[in-house]
């Protein structure tokens, strides 16, 4: 071999070496951090946990599962609609109670509840070892526990026992078995107390943190878990607290609690935070800021919607029940003739193909709302009324009932029916019954005060009317008090999870 | 140096007595015609000539002892002795044997003869008969064991390619290595610039390609210019026109309403009353009609290439354009390409080359295969009621028609989506001969794409009356919109390689390969949108136009990256011309796994017996056989860059404050898998090759089993923990094979003709899903709103699942003896079959109902040639694979139908097939059931081509080489049973969607004329 030739060849490979560095193959993510980068700075701990807020926003990947389908659509109140029975058709089964256990839309229920229980875990596992304000450290690990209280309350309310998720599983505890509604239920108990004595009062907050977990969030709660486990003692004691705590009021006026100004008003206890102006598509949970439940809940047709959760007639009676139309009927439901601002007067052949008498009007948005650009669909800038101020009224009132402490139901039942009165001095008479009656009228009070905001199936459950109201359906107690857990989660756990009963 | 050699070359003059001179003639044996560029040399000695243009030669012999070697590509090679003879009248006879062909395999080549692993190869001629866009389309058919399948037949649609089958649930496409450079996806090639293909399709060949060469590799040669050879320029140009072969028969607007009204009387709805006399609506709106129209495709190309005695080049420049039959220049797909590739010796010891290759490509796309947006979905569902256009000529809107499916040719009028890429691969190298049996080379590309997306929203209002604005949601846009997508892929590879070859003894031959690759791949995207353009001009669509607040821009960028390590080396050995040993590793480190991880080996091992090179082979009717075997692991490394680690992302957001302002949340979507690694593929080949009666007829024949481990795949986990499952290493699938191809070429008189054939059976099994082994439902179809396929353990992969029917209800008394249903069954409705005997029909019932995947492919081509005249035919076909129908959207109430529900069941024993129609379906007869799983076997006449060369003495005074002309039909004639448009549906979506027809783009019949000329 020639000196030149072996020269050349030797400077060709000297270059080797200079090509490719000891790292050259250590590549680090160049999007997002990796984790052990992160959760070091008082700005992680609050991206953390405000990721664990995110999916109380999601409602519907891969299927809707808005709060609206599982209290309103599946009670007395409304049914599907849609296009016709195969539009969403699932939806159709499940409000018949012949539901099939592996829907989507189940199936994203439960996923965004863990994926929810997930998020704030690492809040509550991660945030901990930060080095920042105390104060604000325990607010955020409050709120993670309000989050984590949220959702195992749905899955609670909705499955009953559920795999009890309380930290960050392993890879070897993913197949974790339901645990008992009792364990559940005392985690959520716990959370709450947590979170309550973390968080501040409403009025505790900076006006830019509107919209974060209050203490009376978690006391409203709190309240309403102890209702559902009969705890009526300390339901009304600490829905007692949220009421004298007068960080909360009734607004004057019942319709001006669903307008845009409405959102975050003096009686927002517990509200889900949507804007219009995020630019969001239909992409996984929606990942954005808006809501799709305007566009699902208008008519077809001329009002550009898919006309979803329509209320029967038995629910619009109810309101004529006292011999009179209970004027919070105009702000529940509209009907043929009504104007409905820029988008037109409501006539049946608008709607064009299956029309209905009656459409829901909650959450009923004008084209002056719609989403300033991008998808309006969406991109719906309606806040969810969660817990309204009038909910923990009537908790109270249910839970004083109860109690014996009828007074106490009343003054808290007849505040409720004398906001909806307003200056109209004939209506809604304050009620002065006692016993069963008492009860009986704070269960209609909730029916026709928190229409159609997604309550009336868990009020039926909770308080044991679901066999009467809801029998001619097709439910039947022991069964369908409870949703059929996810069939998905059966087969991905071999069987650890087991199928509630009555379902296959 | 130079005068040197002259010294040299004198003394020799001088020390040689009398030198002959010898003239002659080279001429083909078959036809007469002369042979230009024949080489005539003297045996021993390393000087020659070259015959001119008219085939004529001039040589000198140091003596009548000399021997003249004859020898021209193609053609078998000759030695005469010179004797008494001064003028000599050679004629060649064609080479019928392929043996001697050079085959290129990893980072070398090797005579056919001498190769132990399974290599397919594929010459210019054959890529060129068929013309299409895009390479993969010239693999189809041609090969055993490549199975190729349109994903779309719109212009420019990336192709599903399998190598020896489906080998991952993830990506099993094939790694394509453009003269040493790995590209992805070949878009941006021009057929018309490849030399030849080879495709190493066994373990042992594919595994010096190590952790990427698991699903098979395909190994393109680009065209080169020859040594010694005058400058040739070639203009080769077709011109043709694409017609839809097949459109789908639905009903008329009359028997769309005979159907409507039956539906809404079944239902207990009242019938619309503008259907309430069906006859006087006619036949109405033939919308596929509407959307089909004949579009022109083309191709001009001008190709110079030639060398020195020291040089060669090669440069080429082409244009092409093909619009789409549907959408014409809404799917048109143009590219202009340009090549240049040289070589030079530039020492004695060092050659330098290059090749380079600039590609400009714009595609302008329309949503593809899914049933919600696409021009075909919407024709096959849109009602025959409506007009295509209102009397005053603006398109028109259907008042049934729900949400998706919205007046087609509108929607593709208001379609702006074009993708425009600037590519450039291409590499430089430099090759140097250290000693005279050990070589070096070392070669550095590069694969640069600048790529951009534009889309335009533009408003459009279909109302009929604007005030108002009636029309549905999707057939009016009042804000329009502005899109843009930016993406660069920038990535290098550098190789070095060090060769030694040896022939010891004679008997020995030995050769060894080393060497090293190191690359890295870097991914920069960016892009941005906002709304309220002033303009509804697609011309003025741009971000910075709208008049929209900054505040409602949206804009997002990142980049992602990975890089590779590799070593590797291969020894092969061949003892005697008879016996073949061959082992090659290679070791992979790449970005992509965990540091657990990093590096992956891949051994193989192949061995072949040349039987008729042994003394007590008799020479016969087989004039050469060859037994191998090999053995070989790879690697399939398709998955995300950082599966490894857990990664934090921004964007989880929620909004907070009086005024809603979105605040950032972070959190990790996924867990990490830090054992991440490649798939590991393993396979094992028997193969034989033999040719017969003097290579007249070849045969290959191979059998496989090819067992893919390790495979990558997020394994579903449980929604409990809260996070995406990681990808890991779990699952397993298995191929099984046999190949056969043979030819028979007869190149002996006037009337050349050959005919060949291949045919590839292969099995497909999932053999794990990991510990749980859950089964993975996927393909969900809209009409039914629910998934199509099942991949579970002991089945192939992506498997059509449903329920099975049984006939239709003829009476109540049918239904009741059933299996129950639902409460609402009827007469009319279709019997389930109740499969696990509980006498309900529930989702237990559920069974396998089709499979996507061919038992087996094949391919058979006659070429035949007399006087100027060539004919090509060229058929391809599947067979044994189903199709599921999904292109009617049952879920909506008033689409239109197939006129097979003109024989739907009306009363007892009207129908055993068609169900009644009912406007609310309350027996779900449209749920996923075997109904709409169709047989997806079809032959298709793909290619006929005639063509006619002008003879070489008209030629001559032309001045011409070559002078081709022909007319070419692509898919003239399809056989198939399909329903549908077209049965040739690949993987759109993945694996898991194979075979689903959800409103597929059908491939187009091409008529086209083409011309092919050489100065």
């Amino acid at each position: 071999m020639k000196l030149h030739k072996l020269f050349f060849f030797i400077a060709l490979v000297a270059l080797f070496p200079s090509a490719c560095q000891k790292d050259f193959l250590d590549r680090k993510p160049l999007i997002g951090s990796s984790e052990e980068n992160f959760y070091r700075s008082e700005a992680d701990a609050i991206a953390a946990v405000n990721a664990a807020y995110a999916p109380l926003q999601f409602e519907i990947s891969p299927a809707g599962h808005f709060r609206w389908i599982w209290g309103d659509i599946m009670s007395d109140d409304a049914i599907k609609g849609g296009s016709g029975d195969n539009d969403a058709n699932e939806l159709l089964q499940l409000e018949t109670f012949r539901g099939p256990s592996n829907t989507g839309n189940l199936e994203s229920e439960w996923s965004a509840d863990f994926e929810g229980i997930y998020r704030a875990n690492v809040v509550l596992e991660r945030v901990p070892a930060i080095e920042m304000n105390a104060t604000l450290k325990t607010r955020i690990l409050g709120e993670a526990h309000f989050i984590r209280a949220w959702f195992f309350y749905n899955l609670v309310t909705m499955f009953g026992g559920v795999p009890l998720a309380d930290h960050l599983l392993a890879p070897s505890e993913y197949n974790l078995p339901r645990a008992e509604a009792s364990q559940v239920w005392a985690l959520i108990e716990s959370d709450l107390k947590t979170a309550a004595l973390s968080v501040p009062p409403r009025s505790g907050y900076a006006q830019e943190d509107l919209g974060r977990i209050t203490k009376g969030t978690a006391q409203a709660l709190l309240a309403k878990s102890y209702l559902w486990q009969k705890r009526w003692a300390e339901a009304e004691a600490v829905a007692n607290e949220v009421i004298q705590s007068n960080e909360y009021q009734l607004v004057t006026d019942y319709a001006a609690i669903f307008t845009q100004a409405g959102e975050n008003n003096a009686e927002s206890v517990f509200e889900i935070q949507y804007m219009n102006a995020s630019g969001g598509n239909w992409g996984k949970n929606n990942a954005n800021e808006g809501t799709f439940t305007p566009v699902f809940q208008r008519a077809r047709g001329q009002f550009d919607g898919y006309g979803f959760n329509i209320p029967t007639e038995d629910f619009v009676q109810e309101f004529f029940k006292e011999g009179f139309e209970d004027p919070r009927l105009k702000s529940t439901v509209f009907r043929v003739g009504d104007a409905m601002g820029d988008r037109g007067i409501f006539t049946k052949e608008a709607t064009g193909g299956i029309s209905y008498d009656y459409y829901p009007k909650k959450y009923f948005t004008f084209k002056n709302e719609d989403a300033p650009f991008g998808d309006p669909n969406p991109n719906g800038g309606t806040n969810d009324r969660v817990i309204r101020f009038s909910d923990v009224l009537l908790m109270h009132a249910e839970a004083a009932a109860q109690n014996g402490n009828e007074a106490g139901a009343l003054t808290s039942l007849n505040r409720v029916r004398a906001r909806a009165r307003g200056n109209a001095a004939n209506i809604l008479p304050d009620i002065n019954a006692s016993g069963q009656t008492l009860i009986d009228a704070i269960y209609r009070e909730r029916r026709i005060e928190l229409g159609l905001e997604g309550h009336r199936f868990f009020d039926l459950v909770r308080t044991g009317r679901a066999q009467a109201v809801l029998g001619p359906l097709g439910y039947v107690d022991g069964t369908h008090n409870l949703f059929p857990v996810p069939q998905s989660q059966v087969q991905a756990t071999n069987g650890a999870i087991r199928q509630n009963p009555g379902y296959n | 140096m130079k005068s040197f050699l002259s010294i040299i070359l004198l003394l020799i003059a001088f020390s040689m007595a009398a030198q002959i001179p010898l003239k002659g003639l080279i001429t083909d044996a078959a036809n007469g015609e002369p042979l230009i560029g024949a080489t005539v040399a003297l045996k021993g000695a390393s000087l020659g000539t070259i015959t001119d243009f008219n085939g004529s030669f001039q040589l000198e012999a140091p003596g009548e002892d000399a021997i003249l070697v004859v020898s021209y590509t193609g053609y078998l090679p000759m030695e005469i002795l010179v004797g008494k003879q001064r003028a000599f009248n050679v004629t060649l006879q064609e080479n019928a044997s392929v043996l001697d062909e050079v085959v290129v395999v990893g980072y070398g080549s090797q005579k056919r003869s001498s190769i132990s692993g399974a290599v397919s190869s594929i010459n210019s001629s054959e890529i060129t008969q068929t013309p299409v866009l895009r390479t993969e389309q010239a693999l189809q058919g041609r090969v055993a064991g490549v199975a190729v399948a349109q994903n779309s037949g719109s212009p420019g649609s990336a192709l599903t390619v399998r190598v020896r089958g489906t080998s991952s649930i993830g990506s099993s496409d094939p790694l394509y290595i453009v003269d040493g450079i790995p590209v992805a996806g070949l878009d941006f090639l021009n057929p018309n610039d490849i030399e030849t293909i080879n495709i190493l399709k066994d373990g042992a060949s594919a595994a010096i390609y190590g952790a990427r060469g698991g699903n098979g590799v395909v190994l393109i040669t680009t065209k080169s210019g020859t040594q010694n050879q005058s400058g040739k320029i070639s203009y080769d140009a077709y011109y043709g026109s694409q017609s839809p072969w097949k459109t789908a028969n639905l009903l008329s607007a009359r028997e769309y309403a005979i159907i409507s009204n039956e539906a809404h009387v079944a239902a207990g709805v009242i019938p619309l009353p503008e259907f309430s006399n069906p006859d006087a609506l006619g036949v109405g709106t033939d919308w596929l009609g509407a959307i089909f129209k004949d579009a022109p495709m083309s191709s001009h190309q001008i190709s110079v290439n030639g060398g020195g005695e020291k040089s060669t080049y090669a440069l080429s420049g082409n244009v092409f354009n093909q619009n789409g039959i549907v959408g014409g220049d809404k799917a048109a797909f143009k590219r202009y390409t340009v090549r240049a590739s040289g070589s030079n010796a530039i020492k004695e010891w060092l050659n330098i080359g290059t090749n380079i290759s600039f590609t400009s490509l714009t595609r302008n796309g329309l949503p593809e295969n899914n049933e919600f947006v696409t021009p075909l979905v919407r024709a096959l569902n849109m009602d025959p009621v409506t007009p295509v256009r209102k009397s005053n000529g603006t398109y028109a809107y259907s008042r049934y028609s729900d949400t998706d499916i919205t007046n087609p040719l509108n929607a593709i009028e208001q379609t702006y989506d074009s993708w425009h890429s600037d590519r450039v691969v291409g590499l430089v190298y430099g090759e140097l001969n250290l000693t005279n049996d050990l070589s070096f080379r070392s070669a550095y590309s590069i694969d640069a794409t600048f790529a951009k997306q534009d889309i335009f929203y533009p408003t459009f209002d279909l109302s009929n009356d604007p005030v108002l604005s009636d029309a549905p949601a999707g057939e009016k846009r009042a804000v329009n919109s502005v899109v843009l997508n930016n993406n660069i892929w920038k990535n290098w590879q550098w190789e070095n390689v060090l060769n030694w070859h040896k022939t010891i003894a004679k008997r020995h031959d030995l050769s060894l390969t080393a060497g090293t690759s190191t690359s890295e791949n870097h991914h920069d995207y960016n892009g941005g949108a906002n709304t309220n353009l002033p303009s509804n001009d697609p011309k003025d669509a741009y971000i910075s136009n709208t008049i929209d607040p900054i505040a409602s821009q949206s804009a997002y960028g990142g980049a992602d990256e990975s890089a590779w390590q590799s070593f590797f080396g291969r020894a092969n050995y061949t003892l005697d011309n008879k016996y073949l040993l061959s082992a090659s590793f290679r070791a992979d480190g790449s970005s992509k796994f965990g540091k657990n991880n990093r590096f992956g080996y891949f051994p193989s091992v192949s061995a072949g017996w040349i039987v008729s090179h042994e003394d007590f082979w008799k020479e016969g009717l087989v004039n050469f056989l060859k037994i191998r075997a090999s053995w070989g692991q790879n690697g399939n490394d398709q998955i995300g860059n950082y599966g490894y680690t857990t990664v934090v992302y921004s964007g989880q957001n929620y909004t907070f404050g009086p005024t809603q302002v979105i605040t950032n949340g972070s959190v990790a979507l996924t867990s990490a898998n830090p054992d991440l690694k490649w798939e590991t593929i393993e396979q094992t080949d028997f193969g034989v090759d033999a040719e017969c009666w003097d290579g007249r007829v070849s045969f290959t024949g191979d059998y496989y089993i090819k067992n893919t481990l390790d495979m990558l795949y997020a394994a579903p986990i449980p929604l409990t923990p809260g996070t995406a499952a990681p990808v890991t290493n779990v699952a397993s699938v298995s191929n099984k094979g046999l190949e056969l191809s043979a030819a028979y070429r007869n190149r002996d008189g006037a009337f050349k003709y050959s005919i060949g054939g291949n045919i590839a059976f292969v099995k497909n099994k999932v053999t794990s899903l990991g510990t749980g082994g859950e089964p993975i439902y996927a393909g969900r179809v809209q009409s039914a709103n629910s998934d199509v396929t099942k991949t579970e353990v002991g089945q192939p992969i992506g498997s059509f699942f449903g329920y099975v029917t049984d006939g239709i209800f003829q009476n109540q008394q049918e239904v009741e003896i059933a299996a129950f249903q639902n409460e609402n069954t009827a007469p009319g409705d279709i019997r389930f079959k109740d499969l696990n005997g509980d006498g309900t029909i529930t989702s237990a019932d559920q069974t396998y109902i089709g499979n996507p995947s061919p038992d087996f492919n094949y391919g058979m081509t006659l070429d035949c040639a007399y006087k100027g005249f060539d004919l090509g035919v060229f058929l391809q076909g599947t067979q044994g694979n189903d199709l599921y129908n999904a292109t009617v959207r049952y879920d909506f109430n008033y689409v239109n139908r197939p006129v097979s529900v003109l024989n739907r069941w009306t009363g007892s024993g009207t129908s055993n097939f068609e169900p009644r129609v009912n406007l609310l379906d309350p027996n779900q007869n449209a749920r996923v059931s075997d109904r709409f799983v169709e047989n997806g076997a079809y032959l298709r006449l793909k290619t006929v081509q005639l063509g006619y060369a002008l003879p070489k003495s008209m030629l001559k005074k032309m001045k011409f080489e070559k002078f081709r002309v022909y007319i070419s039909a692509q898919n003239l004639f399809t056989f198939t049973k399909y329903s549908g448009m077209d049965p040739e549906i690949g993987a759109y979506g993945g694996a898991l969607n194979a075979g689903v027809d959800r409103g597929f783009y059908p491939q187009a019949r091409v008529l086209l004329g083409g011309v092919n000329v050489t100065f």
